[in-house]
């Protein structure tokens, strides 16, 4: 098994090693993402779990057949996705070494993403030169023309290549579960119905006792004063048995009351009388 | 009417609605999975030097590291080694761990990486291209712990050509590299103090191979001596090799001779072989030897030799003197007549050894004979052990003992002093394939309607009566268990138990390597049986039908297999003859018929009923068949020369149409191209894909879509359902499109462009695909695409019992390890581009397109779970309307149940039993109070008017 195994391998990373050597210059440099503490993300380290990494993909210009390892039957020139992939480091960076093409020598545009289940990065774009020196990191916008980059995160100086430090910027964080409507009995007092009915229920057990409680003389007074407002008519309509006129008087009826305290004190007779025939015929 | 209703309180519900945190594990189950353990990559270790806690470690047969809590059983940490490392032919991997230290080094072909041991976050890595690593040690010597506390680590790489480097534990950097010119085999390295050895297996010029030792010098690398080891006669494979030991204080390597007579141990960096005979009292043949030694440096150099035969199976005990470094046998552990796992453990410089046979847990130390603690052990059946990993702790003069166990069944267990802690089903890792099961219930009555259906009006009447006075003996149990069930139904917070509605279903899972599990849905998750169906490593399963009580599996070689769904009790096996490259279910027929598909394409059988089915040939074909005929297709479908098919799907098998037309905001209507009869297949071509839409019946193009610039190495999904399909790919910039990343794609089918207008299906009475003029009509296509985040891997659609409730599009995420549901409102090809909606486009509930679509947290189905690798994503009708069920499978488990338009027919958590109790009470309170009040003052008001 071990015999027949590593002969397989032989030739697969013989032939991998044999590209690897056509085309290794020194001069590659390497991208190292960093994550400075946001206000949506205060400590990356503890945050964010180890599954997160960031990505670089693109699609590269066809390869030749010549220089393809892998297409040996193929003679078609078909673009080979080249993703390549970053864990995150225990300082809350990642690291991308050789960013390279493998097997083509030209130069690549990278989509760079951070992928996190819960946080939000920018992505970024970042254009390699065919020997492996970053040419220039940009902002990208998502759902925008390629070339509409955004702003500038690192543009290398001519001729020097470097290694190069960037950081990431977090966007948003996904909200994932939904918050139930706590039940609280101040809640429930703050309903307008709720409220209403506690109104309605202190006038009804609460008016009649302080009424006398009150001072005799004061008590004659409010009843005179109140005999001349709407609430009076409209609470002696409602004992009569009419139907009350609060809601008139709230409606803005009060304009014209005296016709409201009319039909309110007509409503009061033909009651009575209704309730006395009723009566009669009982 | 009801429709009606229930319609507008499905168009009513918000868009979405997220998953509250108090339902999470309620109304979902997740299986946070590894794989199952591998013996030489399973170990305890104390992460922290000034903690005595321990975790449990492991590199799995999925490549998965982890970090499991040996208390709960519960993940702590876990990574995809095989998302780093390149080469996916990766055969060995090895992880090793230094007592005390916070990393823990793992290799896995070409790529050796340090974790943090706490948080699983990367410490190093590094890619070597000359070949996979072929071992990994940590070198145990003082000087090696640098500031960062880490050990050195030596790999040896490569498959002809050797090369040992040693790398500096903190920064991963080489410190010094040795390549071995010889030729010889790279076998293994192994590291005393001062030293380190190199293992080379060097073929000699007959047969076999000679050991050969090369010794460097630890701190610079240089060779300072080797020797060669006459074993040519003894090993003929690298496997022969029984154990080279490393890390202990004299590391040694243990081979046997070919009849298995005699033992030879030879300590590393001496010339000396130690010949030890072995002692096979019945004579019968030795099936296995095993070396155990423990790997710490300060450790005693004692190691334990296990042999094992057909039917039972003894131990010997070895002391290494350090001084002669001479190998004498210690003691002898008793013969026993069953099978035997040695686990070795560490505590200080003292080595325990801990046997675990069928009936019983011994443990014992490595300097006397002397059993430490035994316990008793019932083994189940089908609960072989495979392999242990253990932690002896001593008090006074008792041990108490913690191993973790393999079982045959794939389980993982936790045993404490002989009592199971926890289990761990992580056979279920490999699941390839899963299915729903209707679990049996209903049929008997439905056998008794169809009785009652068939009789006389009298006959009937009395069947019918008789029924119902045999359900009565139900009553006094239901009468019985009501009090309970109100209690518990007011006290609880838990939603009423929705089993009856079609919510306890049973969902079979068939794994690699050849079990069959059956998960309930109805008690979160849980497996209700686990058998092994097939003897093999690669099971691929076409197909799972079920049928009144039992499942038969197809499996690719043509086999089939019958089990009871609620026993798992095999009832039939069938031998394959030829195998299957897919299987067409026709499931219109109550007991559901089968046809396999030959890898040409045809259709095994012929069937005499209407019917049609498309399969794939292995040339790239689609073609069309006649049920009734399997002797020449239809039709033939071929996609143009360069590009070829990789995916065909059809509508799901239940997919209802609540609405044939689609209501504008102006009150006229777009009706829906509803065909029971498309296919969409997917060609690509270097660099395109295109999406064929085929009418099934005639084999007609009715659309097609091309997509260029596209990465045809990454997922391409596609999925169509009800008068939509959608599909998911990455496309690059290209002289036509401009946009670079992950795209979805949605096209909605319509009978004409005109609303309130059916086309020529208007008019028809009867209408034909294949005998009318040019039938059938070409639907109206509006399609739409989106930028997404990050690529989907499959894609599925929820269904609901009638397809009321709104669709949601299923989606896996592969980079985020999380599914999401994508309401289809928010995928509507009609919303406006460019400009607002006018008034009767909102009416309609559209909005604004814009071409980035962020997945809203709201979407994801398993919020802050990490659900690894899925592989495949299934959803199930319920009972009720408003509720789906959705299942993904993949190395993970996950199950979980969505209401796209909001649970409108039930009352969920939200709804409190006891405030509306209260409600009522208060009420009631209140009328008693009030009622005399009232009454007395009505008498009053007539006395006194």
């Amino acid at each position: 098994m071990y015999i027949s195994l590593s002969s397989s391998f032989f030739s697969f990373f013989s032939l991998l090693l044999l590209t690897l050597l056509k085309l290794s210059p020194v001069s590659a440099s390497s991208i190292t993402i960093t994550i400075p503490p946001s206000n949506i993300l205060p400590n990356p380290h503890a945050l964010l779990p180890p599954s997160t990494h960031a990505t670089l993909t693109t699609l590269p210009p066809p390869k030749s057949v010549s220089s393809s390892p892998k297409n040996e039957g193929t003679q078609n020139v078909q673009r080979e996705s080249h993703i390549l992939a970053a864990p995150m480091t225990r300082s809350s960076t990642f690291v991308f070494e050789d960013l390279r093409l493998p097997g083509v020598d030209a130069s690549a545009s990278y989509l760079l993403d951070i992928r996190s289940r819960e946080f939000i990065f920018a992505p970024y774009r970042v254009d390699v030169a065919a020997d492996g020196t970053v040419l220039g990191i940009w902002e990208a916008f998502r759902g925008n023309p390629w070339d509409n980059r955004g702003p500038e995160k690192f543009v290398t100086q001519a001729g020097v290549s470097s290694d190069v430090v960037i950081e990431a910027k977090v966007v948003g964080r996904r909200g994932f579960y939904e918050e139930r409507s706590k039940f609280s009995p101040l809640s429930l007092f703050m309903n307008p119905m709720i409220l209403l009915a506690i109104v309605a229920s202190v006038l009804l057990f609460g008016m009649p006792k302080l009424l006398e409680n009150m001072d005799p003389e004061m008590r004659a007074e409010f009843e005179k004063q109140s005999r001349s407002g709407p609430l009076s008519n409209a609470g002696r309509s409602a004992l009569a048995g009419g139907g009350p006129d609060l809601a008139g008087w709230m409606a803005g009826a009060s304009s014209n009351l005296n016709v409201g305290a009319d039909s309110a004190s007509k409503g009061t007779t033909t009651g009575r009388e209704t309730g006395g025939s009723g009566r009669r015929r009982g | 009417m009801w429709l009606q209703v229930v319609l507008l309180l499905a168009s009513c519900a918000p868009l979405v609605l997220a998953i509250f945190a108090d339902e999470v594990n309620h109304v979902d189950f997740h299986y946070a999975l590894l794989g199952i353990p591998s013996a030489q990559r399973t170990f305890f270790h104390r992460p922290s030097s000034s903690s005595n806690a321990s975790l449990l470690y492991t590199l799995s047969e999925k490549s998965f590291l982890g970090a499991v809590n040996p208390k709960d059983g519960s993940i702590v940490w876990r990574q995809n080694l095989a998302r780093w490392s390149s080469d996916a032919a990766a055969v060995e991997s090895f992880l090793r761990a230094g007592d005390g230290e916070n990393t823990i080094v793992s290799a896995l072909g070409g790529c050796v990486s340090s974790w943090g041991a706490l948080d699983g976050k990367l410490s190093w890595m590094r890619h070597f291209s000359n070949g996979p690593v072929r071992d990994l040690e940590l070198l145990e010597h003082e000087s090696s712990i640098t500031n960062f506390n880490s050990r050195d680590v030596i790999t040896l790489t490569g498959d002809k050509t050797g090369i040992i480097r040693r790398l500096d534990g903190g920064s991963g950097s080489t410190k010094w590299e040795f390549q071995d010119e010889s030729g010889d085999l790279p076998f293994q390295v192994s590291t005393s103090p001062a030293e380190i050895f190199y293992v080379s297996l060097q073929p000699s010029l007959l047969k076999g191979y000679k050991i050969k030792v090369t010794v460097l010098d630890a701190r610079t690398g240089q060779q300072t001596k080797h020797q060669i080891l006459s074993s040519e006669n003894d090993i003929s494979t690298p496997e022969s090799v029984l154990f080279v030991g490393s890390n202990t204080a004299s590391p040694i390597i243990v081979w046997t001779d070919k009849g298995q007579k005699t033992l030879r141990i030879n300590v590393v960096g001496t010339k000396q072989v130690h010949s030890v005979s072995i002692e096979n009292e019945t004579g019968e043949e030795i099936r296995r030897v095993e070396v155990k030694a423990p790997r710490c440096l300060s450790c005693l150099p004692h190691f334990l030799v296990h042999y094992e035969t057909d039917s039972s199976s003894w131990a010997e005990v070895y002391h290494t003197d350090l001084h002669s470094l001479a190998v004498s046998k210690a003691y002898k552990l008793p013969r026993v007549s069953e099978k035997s796992v040695f686990a070795t453990s560490t505590r200080f410089a003292d080595v325990y050894f801990t046997r675990i046979t069928e009936s019983e847990i011994s443990v014992m130390s490595s300097a006397s004979k002397d059993v430490l603690g035994k316990w008793l052990r019932k083994q189940q059946a089908d609960a072989h052990v495979f392999h242990a990993a253990s932690e002896v702790v001593i008090k006074s003069d008792s041990a108490a003992v913690r191993f973790a166990t393999v079982l045959d069944s794939g389980d993982w267990e936790l045993v404490r002093n002989g009592a199971t802690e926890w289990t761990r089903h992580e056979a279920l890792a490999g699941a390839v394939f899963a299915s729903w099961v209707e679990m049996d219930g209903g049929e008997e009555l439905v056998h008794e309607l169809e009785i009652e259906g068939h009789e006389s009006l009298y006959g009937a009447y009395v069947h019918r009566v008789k029924r119902h006075t045999r359900d009565l003996q139900h009553l006094t149990r239901w009468l019985r268990e009501l009090p309970k069930r109100i209690f518990t139904s007011l006290l609880t917070d838990e939603v009423s138990n929705l089993d009856g509605f079609g919510l306890a279903k049973l969902i079979l899972v068939a794994t690699q390597n050849g079990r069959l599990l059956a998960i309930d849905t109805g008690k979160d998750g849980s497996v209700s049986w686990n058998i092994k169906a097939a003897e093999t490593d690669n099971w691929t399963i076409k197909a799972i039908a079920t049928n009144s009580g039992f499942a038969t599996i197809h499996a690719e070689d043509g086999s089939s297999l019958s089990v009871n769904i609620t026993t798992g009790r095999i009832i039939s096996r069938n031998p394959g003859t030829i195998r299957i490259k897919s299987v067409a279910m026709l499931t219109d027929e109550p007991s559901g018929i089968v046809i396999g598909v030959k890898y040409d394409g045809t259709p095994l059988q012929s069937i005499n009923r209407p019917g049609h089915i498309v399969t794939l040939s292995d040339d790239g074909r689609a073609l069309g068949w006649s049920i009734r005929n399997n002797k020449s297709p239809l039709w033939e479908f071929l996609p143009p020369r360069g590009q070829r098919i990789t995916q065909a799907t059809c509508r799901p098998s239940h997919d209802p149409v609540a609405s044939i037309g689609k209501v504008l905001g102006d009150r006229s209507v777009l009706y829906k191209y509803l065909n029971p009869n498309l296919a969409l297949i997917t060609a690509v071509g270097d660099n395109s894909a295109t999406f064929y839409l085929l009418d099934a019946v005639s084999g007609k193009v009715l659309h097609s879509t091309v997509q260029t610039g596209v990465d045809t190495k990454q997922p391409i999904t596609s999925v169509i359902s009800e008068n939509w399909f959608a599909y998911s790919l990455w496309t690059d910039v290209t002289a036509t499109s401009d946009a670079k990343g992950y795209q979805l794609s949605i096209s909605e089918l319509y009978e004409s462009s005109v609303p309130n207008d059916r086309g020529p299906l208007g008019s028809a009475n009867n209408y034909s695909s294949v005998y009318d003029l040019d039938a059938p009509p070409r639907p109206y296509v509006i399609s739409q695409s989106f930028m997404i985040p990050e690529s989907i891997s499959h894609m599925g659609v929820t269904q609901t019992r009638q397809g009321i409730t709104i669709r949601q599009l299923l989606c896996t995420l592969p980079a985020s390890n999380a599914v999401i549901g994508i309401p289809r409102p928010v995928l509507d090809p009609r919303r406006p581009v460019g400009r607002d909606p006018t008034a009767s486009e909102t009416e309609e509930g559209l909005f604004k397109y814009a071409p980035f679509l962020e997945f809203d947290g709201k979407w994801y189905l398993t919020h802050s779970r990490d659900i690894a690798d899925i592989q495949g994503i299934i959803s199930s009708p319920t009972l009720l309307e408003s509720t789906s069920l959705v299942f993904a499978f993949g190395v993970d488990i996950f199950g979980t149940r969505v209401t796209p338009s909001q649970a409108f027919d039930i009352l969920g958590r939200g709804f409190s039993k006891l405030q509306l109790l209260a409600t009522i009470t208060v009420l009631t309170v209140g009328v008693i109070i009030l009622q005399p009040m009232a009454r007395k003052k009505e008498v009053d008001l007539l006395w006194q008017s």
